[in-house]
């Protein structure tokens, strides 16, 4: 037990941790902030490329989704990183090579827009199609259906899913210390090997968890919440769904 | 003000139009029947290029909605149309359904928008409802607010795909009344319905379609009485 206490929770080391945990906090807040922002963005551009009427558009967003869906982020890292870095000064392409944080970036937002575009896709094919044909026939294009009628209501139901999203990038952007990006895991690493000692990591953990937790909890109530309000919409489905199908384009 | 000339529509290997015409005049009420899978929701879809078609011609208005250099988006809005599951926008009240093509296609102001949709929703008796959602209204207000979105953008003519069919029975007058008050008013109207006595008191014109294509039409009240077509009669048999 003293053996547990002294090398996982060993007070004073956990309270000279903290401090600079704390501090590299604001790192991991900045990749999450643009990662989001970035990848939500291209995500539903990737989406309604998806939905688009014409097969090369859709074709390119379903090649692109399915490649970084299949590809481990921690190689997309190395790669922007090392890899585009060492092209860059043995080719004297300086604009390849990146500073840790907007590689992570990078990474971060190429990898999670085509996890999010998936469920932006998702949320708005859940859209009855007839909603797009009511919006249609009174004149709007398809932007504006799609911007006034059809997104407000998928918004509502990619929330919770999405929340997942954030959880997971959370927890993603401790990757990017592989990449020399001081976020927290790379600095509870860092004052592990000053002291001997991995409580830092135990501190980076406590750390990142007081985060998700209630990430966790929030979107699990955002969930069930949804489950309960789908019930009136799926009635009015059912009926319309005794129309055939207009799958024409509209 | 419609005209269809030789349409024919298929869906894939389907063949679901094969050779409509179609000459609807001004302030005419064409009713049009015909059993289910016969393509009357089709051809309305067909009417403001909700479906593209794939051989004829039509004309809106005598412009050519087929020809592709055609801005669809402006013809659509001579033509409103109401969809038999309502197809409100859930997200906004009564009021805001109607008021948001006028704001967002036509550029109306926001005060203007409202004027307007609330004459309108009072026009069709729900003034005292502006403010609810779909989800807090009955089937027949619901149908009546999407009435009124569709004449919210002041159209030349509507179509009406079974408005009544999803509704409870007690609630298809008060729809059908809003209908008839239109039809009064000169509105050229073609109307998908199984409601026999509209057909007979409000409609102009009368026409049973079959197997994608119009086998009889006439004066309603005749054509009721004494079909001439077999098929005519069979269908009126069973719905009357
Ligand atoms: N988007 C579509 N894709 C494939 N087939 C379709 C589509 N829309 C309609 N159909 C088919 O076309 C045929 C005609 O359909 P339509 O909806 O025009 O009939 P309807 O006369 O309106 O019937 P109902 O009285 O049941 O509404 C049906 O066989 C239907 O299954
Ligand atoms: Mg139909």
């Amino acid at each position: 037990m003293d053996q547990l206490t002294k090398y996982y929770f060993n007070w004073e080391i956990l309270r000279d941790t903290f401090p600079l945990l704390i501090r590299a906090l604001g790192i991991v807040l900045e990749l999450l902030v643009l990662g989001l922002i970035f990848s939500f963005i291209f995500g539903l551009i990737l989406s309604l490329m998806r939905l688009s009427r014409f097969r090369p558009i859709r074709w390119i967003a379903g090649a692109y989704v399915d490649f970084f869906r299949g590809l481990p982020l921690l190689l997309l890292l190395t790669f922007i990183y090392y890899g585009l870095g060492l092209v860059g000064s043995r080719s004297g392409l300086r604009f390849l090579i990146l500073d840790p944080i907007p590689a992570a970036v990078l990474g971060l937002t190429l990898c999670y827009a085509a996890y999010s575009s998936e469920i932006f896709r998702a949320g708005i094919q859940s859209i009855h199609h007839g909603q797009m044909e009511a919006a249609r026939s009174l004149g709007m294009t398809y932007g504006q259906s799609m911007r006034y009628v059809v997104l407000p209501q998928a918004i509502k139901i990619v929330v919770p899913p999405l929340t997942n999203e954030l959880i997971a990038m959370i927890k993603d952007t401790s990757l990017a210390s592989v990449i020399t990006t001081p976020e927290l895991l790379f600095r509870a690493r860092e004052k592990m090997g000053v002291v001997a000692n991995p409580t830092p990591l135990t501190a980076a953990a406590i750390v990142y968890v007081v985060f998700t937790i209630p990430l966790i909890r929030l979107a699990a109530r955002l969930e069930t919440r949804q489950g309960r309000r789908r019930s009136p919409v799926d009635v009015s489905a059912d009926i319309a769904g005794q129309l055939p199908k207009g799958a024409g384009p509209v | 003000m419609i005209t269809l000339i030789d349409v024919h529509k298929s869906f894939g290997a389907l063949q679901v139009l094969r050779g409509i015409d179609l000459h609807v005049t001004k302030s005419e009420v064409v009713v049009v029947i015909g059993p289910s899978g016969s393509g009357k929701s089709t051809m309305l879809r067909c009417m403001n290029a909700l479906e593209p078609i794939q051989k004829g011609k039509i004309l809106i208005e005598g412009i050519d909605i087929t020809d592709p250099k055609t801005n669809v988006n402006k013809v659509r809005q001579k033509i409103g149309m109401v969809f038999q599951s309502f197809n409100l926008f859930p997200h906004k009240s009564a009021l805001e359904n109607v008021m948001l093509a006028p704001m967002k296609v036509q550029g109306k102001s926001r005060q203007e928008a409202e004027a307007v949709a609330r004459d309108l929703l009072a026009k069709v008796g729900l003034d005292e409802k502006a403010g609810g959602y779909p989800d807090q209204l009955s089937g027949g207000q619901q149908q009546r607010v999407a009435i009124a979105r569709a004449l919210a953008m002041q159209p030349d003519m509507m179509l009406f795909d079974e408005v009544t069919s999803a509704l409870d029975p007690e609630l298809v007058a008060e729809v059908l009344n809003v209908m008839k008050d239109l039809a009064l008013g000169g509105m050229t109207m073609v109307v998908v319905t199984h409601e026999m006595g509209f057909a007979r008191e409000v409609g102009s014109r009368l026409i049973f379609m079959d197997g994608g294509v119009i086998v009889e039409e006439g004066d309603p009240r005749q054509m009721i009485a004494n079909p001439r077509e077999d098929r005519t009669q069979k269908f009126l048999g069973m719905v009357l």
